[in-house]
């Protein structure tokens, strides 16, 4: 899953490797991190966001009970985005049925984005195959999308091969 | 153990080759000493009452003859008929499937059990089309009835999920349930060949029947599931409860769409007491359902063992031969614990 944390760093030299550390400990993968000096607190502390992909639950309670055992302040968790993924393959008249339409559908749902679309086009007047990949924020979410999607191709014909 | 085979195809003479390979092994190891008191075949019937030679009849069926060509053959006699007339302790069942009536498997089945014989079956006819009615007819007859060979040929997933896990819950099983289809589909994902080619091989090497429509769109897997629910989930399912989706559109694109992901195509037979359903679908690769080439696996999910996963060969008169010997020691063991 991917989380969020938002935490409060005393502004001296190494806080900010001493916070990182344990996160990749537990393996996981940083994306992103955002150190902001200027929007100091009115204690002196540096708000810092960082953004991570962790396997499971355990993992993450452990990083943040080690973070806060360090001295950071933490002050938001969020597993908002993309926390569950799901392939998903097409095959039909993928083009011909719309496919803008098909993507614009799934990502009206809420809390749904559709991160990837790869295309394999048939010859004229055969049929296409699609890839898409779905990012949700929670496991019903993403089964909402899939409902949806299989709706989708029921009205537009087209297969649809899920993950077993 | 006086038995009588009834089918004398593929399977029939793979059984008579083991039964001749295993003579001897099956009597010191399990002190199983059997006799073929009778075969037949759609022509009619070879009954011997000291044993019928069946390297003889195997000689004459494999020069072109059929089973009443045999010594003193009986031209014509039905096969309901020698059920009933010639003693005997077992029952094999090994003629073609027919989904729709279960004939003339079901009606083989239904007098050999009255007539109180155990019956060992290879035929998914009479199992999709009358499951618990077979269950109850061999209950009510007292007679052993077993069908290992129904479903994934040598593979034993029936008695390994029945004895073996015993105890469990199942709550799923998934398989890769039909040969011809994992053939296409894995040549279709390693060389890119389309679909009608593959078939038209498949065919030319006999892996595929002529007629593939019970293979391609997923009926025969739709069958195996049915038997599955019903054997090891304890359902009263029947076939119109699949949702069947066979392989007709994958094509080589998709396989390679799915590759690119870390996912493998294959027509995966899902039962689930909620989930009937036959379907093409992504499994990882590297997961125990990604096998290649003819290969046949089942997964089971459960509470206690949570996942075990088996594969295997699943077709193939020698490979299924093995399935139906096993029924076989096992209807000795259980009579003889009686
Ligand atoms: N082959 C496999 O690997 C495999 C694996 C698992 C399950 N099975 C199932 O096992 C069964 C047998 O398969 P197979 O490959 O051996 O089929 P097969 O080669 O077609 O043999 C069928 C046999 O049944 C005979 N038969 C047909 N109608 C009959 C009747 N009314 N009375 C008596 N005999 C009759 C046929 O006789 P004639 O030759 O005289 O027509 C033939 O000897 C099928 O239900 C099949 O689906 C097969």
């Amino acid at each position: 899953m991917r989380v969020r944390i938002e935490m409060e760093l005393e502004d001296v030299p190494g806080q900010l490797v001493k916070a990182l550390e344990p996160i990749s400990k537990f393996g996981a993968n940083i994306q992103n991190v955002v150190h902001q000096r200027e929007r100091k607190t009115p204690l002196g502390r540096v708000p810092v966001t960082v953004i991570f992909d962790v396997d499971d639950r355990e993992r993450l309670d452990r990083i943040l009970k080690e973070l806060r055992d360090s001295g950071a302040r933490i002050t938001l968790v969020g597993e908002r985005e993309g926390m569950v993924k799901k392939v998903v393959l097409l095959v039909g008249h993928i083009v011909h049925t719309n496919v803008r339409d098909t993507i614009d559908r799934v990502n009206s749902l809420e809390g749904v984005r559709i991160s990837d679309l790869s295309l394999a086009m048939g010859g004229a007047g055969e049929e296409s195959a699609a890839r898409i990949i779905i990012l949700a924020d929670n496991e019903g979410r993403a089964e909402a999308a899939l409902r949806l999607l299989d709706e989708i191709a029921a009205e537009k014909k087209l297969l649809v091969i899920k993950e077993m | 153990m006086r038995l009588v085979l009834i089918g004398f195809g593929n399977l029939g003479r793979g059984l008579a080759r083991a039964l001749l390979d295993k003579g001897r092994a099956l009597h010191s190891s399990y002190g199983l000493r059997t006799k073929v008191v009778a075969v037949v075949d759609e022509y009619g019937a070879a009954v011997d009452d000291g044993g019928v030679n069946l390297r003889r009849l195997l000689q004459i069926v494999e020069g072109g003859g059929q089973v009443p060509d045999y010594p003193g053959g009986k031209r014509e006699k039905p096969a309901v008929e020698v059920i009933e007339e010639v003693e005997a302790d077992v029952v094999f069942e090994l003629t073609p499937t027919n989904i729709e009536t279960g004939e003339p498997g079901l009606t083989h089945i239904q007098r050999a059990m009255r007539a109180g014989r155990h019956v060992i079956t290879s035929n998914k006819g009479p199992l999709v089309v009358a499951f618990s009615e077979l269950e109850r007819l061999a209950e009510e007859s007292e007679v052993e009835f077993r069908y290992s060979a129904s479903v994934g040929g040598a593979i034993p997933v029936i008695d390994l999920a029945k004895n073996l896990l015993a105890g469990n819950e199942i709550r799923a099983i998934r398989g890769v349930l039909n040969g011809t289809t994992n053939y296409i589909l894995t040549r279709m994902s390693k060389e890119g060949v389309p679909f009608d080619v593959v078939l038209r091989e498949a065919q030319e090497l006999g892996i595929a029947e002529k007629d593939p429509t019970l293979d391609v769109d997923g009926i025969d897997a739709a069958c195996k599931v049915v038997i599955l629910a019903n054997a090891i989930l304890g359902m009263d399912a029947k076939l119109a409860d699949v949702k069947v989706t066979g392989i007709r559109n994958v094509t080589p694109e998709v396989t390679k769409l799915a590759r690119e992901t870390g996912y493998t195509v294959k027509l995966v037979g899902v039962a689930k007491p909620d989930l009937l359903e036959v379907a093409p679908k992504l499994v990882p690769l590297g997961h125990p359902l990604a096998v290649g080439g003819t290969l046949n696996a089942v997964t089971l999910e459960m509470d206690l063992a949570r996942e075990i996963s088996i594969t295997g060969f699943g077709a193939g008169p020698r490979e299924t031969a093995s399935a139906l010997i096993g029924d076989m020691i096992s209807i000795h063991r259980s009579v003889g614990a009686r």
